[in-house]
C-alpha cells in the first residue's frame, strides 16, 4: 500500500455524511445566528407615535415611581458603565441584543430610557414588535430627566402650586432646584444628587428594587 | 480501498521496492498510522475545542517567534527592544517572552506526539528520508527547509497550524490565501527534491 | 456562553493550562495521522500519499462547521472568536517561501515538534532551522518592515470579499474539500497501480 493509514470506512462513511449535511444545512441557514422575527403593525404604530402615545415625560415618569405605579419596568439600555454612574432609581440595566431575547410580560408597563432618548426609541419599535403594547420612552432621555427632575429650574411666572411639586419631586429623589436663570442641562456628575437623600427616597428606592423592576 | 491493516505493518511510505539496507526506514513493529480523515476530525474537534475555551485557534510559529525572540533579548536587550518584530514578542516587558500561550501549547503539542508515537511503538531515533540521499544530506535539507519556513511563516504571520487551520476554519481571506500560496509554493519546487524523497 | 475566556470564565494563569492540554491532544492527533514523518508528508508533494489534504481539510470541516453552528445555537459569540488578520502580499509571498521550505524539510512548524518529540534526526534539524529562520527574519526586519505591514485588510473573511452569507461560503468549502478527498483517492490508488517491473540489477 503506498500510504500506511489504517482506514475506518463506517467511521469515515458517517462523517462523511455529517459534513454534508452540516454544509447543506448551513448554505440554507445562510448566518450563524438564528433570526428572531417580529411584527408589526405599521399603520397602528404610526398612528400612536403621531398621537405622542409612544413617550412619557420625565415629569411623568417620576411620578410613576414615586406612586408607585403598578407594573411598573423601567429600562436603562446604555452601557454597563454608565448605568453604574448613575440611573433612574429602579431601572434595570439592558442591551439592546437582550432587548431582543429577553423574556418579556405582557402585563407590565415597560420604559425605556437612553442617553438621548434615540436608543430608547428604537427599543421601544423592538418591544412593540415583539407584542408588548405598555411600552413607552423617555423622548428626552437622561437629559431629560436631569434636567426636568433632578436638577429642575424653578420658573419664576408658575403658580405657586406647581413650583411646590416641581421643588416636592426633585427634592424625593434627591436632586436640587436651580435658583435663579436656567443652567444647560447638567453631567450626571455634576453633584446634581445632594449627599444624603430624604429617608423617602431611600424607602421607594428600596420598594422599587425589591420588586426587581 | 480495503481496509488492509495487518498487509501494511513493515511497508514504508511510498516505497515498494526493497531497500532493507537503508536504516532510514520505519521498522516494522511500528503501529500503521491512523486514518488522516479521522485523525483531521480530531485536530478539528481539538481546534473547535480551544474556539469554544480560548477564542483562538491553535498555532506553532510563534512560539519560534517566541522563543528567538527570548534569546536576542537575554543576549542583546536594548537591540531585542528596539526592533519592530521582537518588540512584539517582548509586549510591556513584564513577563518573558516564553510565558506564551503558543509556547505552552507546543509544549503540549511535543508531550502529545511522544505520548501517540510510544503506545504506537514508533519512536525510533532515526532520520526519514528518501532511499536515494544520505543521512546528512537529509539533515542538511531539513536545516534550510526549516530556515526557509522560519522567514516565509513570519513573513506571512502564521504557518498552516496557525492560518491554514485556524484561519482556515474562520474564513480568514489571508489564510487561505496563505494556504493557496503555500500548496503552490511546495508543488513548485517539489519536482527539483525529487531526489531527495523518491 | 463560549469562548469561555473571552467571557471571564477562566483567567490566564489557567489560560496556559489549557494551552499543554490542548497542545498534547494536537500533537496525539498529529502523530496518529502520521504527520511527524516527513517521509511520509512529502508524498502529498509528489501525488503517492495525500494524507497532509486530508487531515488538513478534514481538521478545517470539522472546526468550521463547529463554529457556525455553535453559533447557530447561541452557545458560543462568533464575534469574540479571534480571526488572523490579512496581509495580502505579505502573505501570497510568505506562503509561497513557506511552500518551498515545506517541500524541503518534509515537515511544517507544528509536525516537526511531533517528529523531533519521537526521535527523529531530521526533525530537530528542522526546529533548529526553523529558530535559524525566524532570527534572519528578526534581524531582516527593519528593512522589509514595510512589505511586512502592507496590504492589510484587518479581520477580512471570505464571505465579506465574495459578498456571499457565511453558510454559503461554508457549503462551497465543504464541496471543494470533498471534491479533493476524492481527488486525493483517486490519486493515491493511481500510485498504487504496480509500476514497471524493477530493472535488473547492473
Amino acid at each position: 500500500m503506498t500510504t500506511d493509514n489504517r482506514r475506518a470506512p463506517g467511521i469515515e462513511r458517517a462523517l462523511l455524511v455529517a459534513a454534508i449535511v452540516g454544509g447543506a444545512l448551513a448554505v440554507i441557514a445562510g448566518a450563524p445566528a438564528r433570526a428572531t422575527r417580529g411584527s408589526v403593525d405599521v399603520r397602528r404604530l404610526a398612528l400612536i407615535v403621531e398621537q405622542e402615545e409612544d413617550h412619557v415625560t420625565a415629569v411623568e415618569l417620576a411620578n410613576w415611581i414615586r406612586d408607585d405605579h403598578k407594573g411598573l419596568r423601567v429600562l436603562d439600555i446604555r452601557p454597563d458603565s454608565e448605568f453604574k454612574e448613575f440611573h433612574v432609581p429602579g431601572a434595570k440595566n439592558v442591551q439592546l441584543p437582550e432587548i431582543a431575547r429577553m423574556p418579556l410580560d405582557s402585563t407590565a408597563t415597560y420604559v425605556l430610557y437612553s442617553e438621548g432618548g434615540t436608543h430608547a426609541a428604537q427599543a421601544w419599535f423592538l418591544l412593540q414588535a415583539r407584542g408588548i403594547e405598555n411600552v413607552y420612552f423617555l423622548r428626552g432621555g437622561l437629559y431629560e430627566w436631569l434636567e426636568q427632575v433632578m436638577n429642575p429650574h424653578i420658573d419664576p411666572k408658575a403658580s405657586q402650586a406647581e413650583r411646590d411639586s416641581v421643588r416636592a419631586l426633585a427634592r424625593w429623589f434627591g436632586g436640587k432646584v436651580q435658583i435663579g436663570t436656567p443652567t444647560p442641562a447638567p453631567s450626571v456628575l455634576d453633584g446634581v444628587l445632594t449627599p444624603r437623600a430624604p429617608n423617602a427616597t431611600r424607602e421607594s428606592i428600596r420598594r422599587i428594587r425589591r420588586r426587581a423592576c | 480501498m480495503s481496509d488492509a491493516a495487518p498487509a501494511v505493518v513493515g511497508r514504508t511510505a511510498g516505497s515498494t521496492t526493497a531497500h532493507a539496507t537503508t536504516r532510514a526506514v520505519t521498522r516494522h513493529e511500528a503501529a500503521p498510522y491512523a486514518s488522516p480523515y479521522l485523525a483531521g476530525v480530531g485536530i478539528g474537534l481539538v481546534l473547535l475545542l480551544s474556539f469554544v475555551l480560548m477564542g483562538r485557534g491553535l498555532g506553532a510559529s510563534g512560539a519560534f517567534s517566541s522563543v528567538v525572540t527570548a534569546a536576542v533579548n537575554g543576549a542583546a536587550p536594548t537591540h531585542a527592544a528596539n526592533n519592530g518584530f521582537y518588540a512584539r514578542y517582548l509586549g510591556d516587558g513584564a513577563g518573558s517572552p516564553l510565558q506564551d500561550w503558543l509556547v505552552f501549547e507546543i509544549i503540549g503539542v511535543v508531550i502529545g506526539g511522544l505520548l501517540s508515537a510510544a503506545l504506537a511503538g514508533r519512536i525510533r531515533w532515526t532520520t526519514e528520508r528518501g532511499p536515494a540521499i544520505t543521512n546528512n544530506h537529509r539533515l542538511v535539507n531539513a536545516f534550510i527547509g526549516g530556515a526557509v519556513m522560519g522567514i516565509g511563516a513570519r513573513l506571512a504571520r502564521g504557518c498552516t497550524s496557525g492560518l491554514g487551520l485556524t484561519g482556515g476554519a474562520t474564513l480568514s481571506v489571508g489564510s487561505w490565501l496563505f494556504v493557496i500560496a503555500a500548496f503552490a509554493g511546495a508543488y513548485a519546487a517539489a519536482p527539483f527534491l525529487r531526489k531527495a524523497w523518491r | 456562553m463560549a469562548p469561555f475566556y473571552e467571557f471571564g470564565r477562566f483567567g490566564d494563569s489557567a489560560s496556559l493550562v489549557v494551552a499543554v492540554l490542548l497542545g498534547i491532544a494536537f500533537g496525539w492527533f498529529l502523530e496518529r495521522g502520521g504527520m511527524g514523518n516527513a517521509r511520509k508528508l512529502a508524498g502529498q508533494f509528489y501525488f503517492t500519499d495525500l494524507s497532509v489534504l486530508k487531515l488538513m481539510f478534514s481538521a478545517i470541516l470539522t472546526a468550521m462547521l463547529g463554529l457556525f453552528w455553535l453559533s447557530w445555537a447561541g452557545l458560543l459569540d462568533l464575534s469574540r472568536v479571534y480571526v488572523p488578520e490579512t496581509f495580502v502580499a505579505p502573505q501570497l509571498v510568505g506562503g509561497l517561501i513557506f511552500g518551498v521550505g515545506f517541500a524541503t524539510g518534509g515537515l511544517c512548524p507544528g509536525t516537526s515538534c511531533v517528529a523531533a518529540a519521537t526521535g527523529r534526526r531530521d526533525g530537530i534539524a528542522l526546529v533548529l532551522g526553523m529558530l535559524a529562520g525566524v532570527f534572519v527574519f528578526g534581524e531582516a526586519f527593519p528593512f522589509i518592515e514595510t512589505f511586512a505591514e502592507s496590504t492589510a485588510r484587518g479581520a477580512w473573511t471570505l464571505p465579506d470579499a465574495f459578498g456571499l452569507s457565511h453558510g454559503t461560503v461554508i457549503g462551497m468549502i465543504v464541496a471543494a474539500a470533498l471534491g479533493a478527498f476524492a481527488g486525493a483517492e483517486w490519486l493515491e490508488r493511481r500510485a498504487e497501480r504496480p509500476a514497471a517491473p524493477p530493472e535488473p540489477a547492473r
